[in-house]
């Protein structure tokens, strides 16, 4: 099966860059733990701002260590190193690579997301994450996993990627219900917001870990925006003529 | 066999590869020789999916070739002109991802890896990373790569370019071999030479279209078969080419200066055709 072949190769760079990969997911994460939930002391929902800041955390710990673990990988083998040239020969179906890069993504996202959670560990938060949890994180992680892909195959260089993260990732990352609630943006823009993947990714982890039940809904839009993504980017690696 | 028809690739307002047909039959060595933008590379990125066509279509023993047709594509191996390989993997890791790619079991693809590599004389080096090569290694490298997979066609882009007088002639021994026991090769080469030592037939390509299709002794032939060559004014050789010895050596006593006879060389077709056909406008 070439989705197995493609989790390998995923397998094999991860075993290799361990300490790297590691220390990149914790660095941003933790200083954004320590400044806004621990130097700046304050509550949230009549709660410590700790217990809203963690799930955003997590939340966007996964996305980013899914969306920069395809995106720019996949875009230096495409454009720098040509090794993409090696699979788009093969006749390994590419549906499966496809479906290789969303899930070896999606398990790096996980990865970055449950380092953070287990440094949270000794703090004394009460917040609950289980195997509802898990999933969204593991949903989470395959919708920007798929971003990725669709980015590193619309890339024209290598600076286009870099460019993305800080005119989508980032903003994504402060804005969509990590660090305040999207209820605080005003109109149209929070609600726009409110739809995007993080937001409800941050929803859904929070309600969760709140022990609050959470609404399926939630889970159905991250599963469409997964859909759309891994369409499109069916499209271009079937499709486009110069890729 | 290979088939190509009407084979067109545009690039905005750019014709890459213009009405290309072309037959290539089983176990046959085809060379695709043309000037630097004659087309070569891109028929060989159509030939492999890695671009599709604009027009035309690709047929592989009769089916045609689409970038969801893997049972196709398994028949195909690629040699392309750059290092296509991940820079960060070892050797070994190169050689059991394209086998894995190809769906080969594990225990064939260290058998064929060890013997690849030994053949090569790469073994030793099977634990460095692709980055650490050099480029005459890498090259063979993705000689080894694509031999795993034990292809019906090869197609092959410059496969010698950076390689030494020793490796290239090893090169080329194994490629006669390979193409012996019935493999279908296709190359495009800047080397004349190898052209000439390895090609059952070759096509001469320029700004896209085909100009012609020969043997290599066709094509000297109709140039001349004999070259006498003497010195131009300004310090250049200037070539004169002749159907017959006698000829060319009646020439060459109505010479006064120093001239010299030789047969012609591939190259020499190359050279007049570039300089009068095929020179870009």
């Amino acid at each position: 099966m070439g989705i197995i072949t493609i989790l390998w190769e995923k397998w094999v760079e991860f075993r290799r860059d361990f300490y790297k990969i590691t220390l990149a997911a914790m660095i941003a994460p933790l200083m954004y733990l320590v400044v806004f939930g621990m130097g700046i002391q304050t509550t949230s929902h009549g709660q410590p701002y700790l217990n809203f800041l963690i799930p955003g955390v997590v939340s966007l710990t996964t996305m980013n260590g899914s969306f920069n673990a395809i995106a720019q990988n996949l875009n230096v083998q495409r454009l720098y190193e040509k090794a993409f040239d090696q699979v788009m020969i093969s006749p390994t179906p590419l549906w499966q690579f496809i479906a290789g890069q969303i899930i070896g993504g999606s398990l790096r996202g996980f990865y970055a997301g449950g380092v953070i959670l287990i440094l949270t560990l000794p703090i004394d938060t009460g917040l609950i994450f289980n195997g509802w949890s898990f999933l969204v994180m593991f949903l989470n992680g395959a919708v920007f996993s798929a971003i990725g892909v669709v980015v590193s195959f619309l890339a024209k260089n290598h600076a286009d990627v870099p460019r993305f993260s800080n005119y989508i990732i980032m903003p994504m990352a402060y804005l969509c219900n990590t660090f305040f609630s999207t209820e605080k943006l005003p109109g149209f823009i929070g609600k726009f917001v409110s739809a995007l993947p993080l937001s409800q990714t941050s929803h859904l982890i929070r309600s969760i870990s709140a022990g609050e039940g959470f609404a399926f809904s939630g889970i159905v839009i991250l599963l469409a925006y997964l859909l759309v993504f891994t369409a499109i980017a069916s499209w271009f690696i079937y499709k486009k003529k110069n890729l | 066999m290979i088939e190509t028809r009407n084979l067109t690739k545009t690039f905005d307002d750019f014709t890459a590869v213009d009405s290309l047909n072309l037959t290539i039959e089983t176990g046959e060595f085809f060379g695709l020789l043309g000037p630097n933008g004659a087309g070569k590379t891109t028929t060989i990125s159509l030939l492999s999916t890695l671009l599709l066509p604009t027009k035309g279509e690709i047929l592989i023993d009769g089916q045609t070739l689409k970038r969801n047709r893997p049972d196709l594509k398994r028949k195909i191996s690629v040699i392309t002109q750059e290092y296509s390989m991940r820079q960060d993997m070892t050797m070994d890791e190169i050689m059991e991802y394209q086998g894995r790619l190809y769906f080969m079991p594990r225990k064939e693809i260290r058998k064929r890896t060890e013997e690849l590599l030994e053949f090569c004389d790469l073994l030793k080096f099977r634990k460095r990373t692709v980055r650490k090569l050099s480029g005459g290694m890498k090259r063979k490298l993705m000689v080894c790569r694509a031999l795993l997979t034990d292809p019906e066609i090869l197609l092959l882009d410059e496969p010698t370019a950076g390689m030494d007088a020793l490796s290239r002639r090893q090169m080329w021994n194994l490629l006669r071999k390979l193409n012996g026991k019935n493999l279908t090769i296709l190359l495009t080469t800047h080397y004349m030479e190898e052209a000439q030592n390895l090609c059952n037939r070759v096509a001469l390509m320029d700004h896209g279209k085909l100009e012609e299709i020969n043997t290599p002794t066709g094509l000297i032939e109709s140039l001349g078969a004999y070259t006498v060559d003497e010195p131009g004014a300004d310090g250049s050789t200037v070539s004169h080419y002749f159907h017959s010895r006698q000829e060319a050596i009646a020439f060459l006593s109505s010479l006064t200066g120093q001239a010299s006879l030789r047969e012609t060389t591939l190259e020499d077709v190359f050279v007049e055709r570039a300089g009068r056909h095929l020179m870009p406008s």
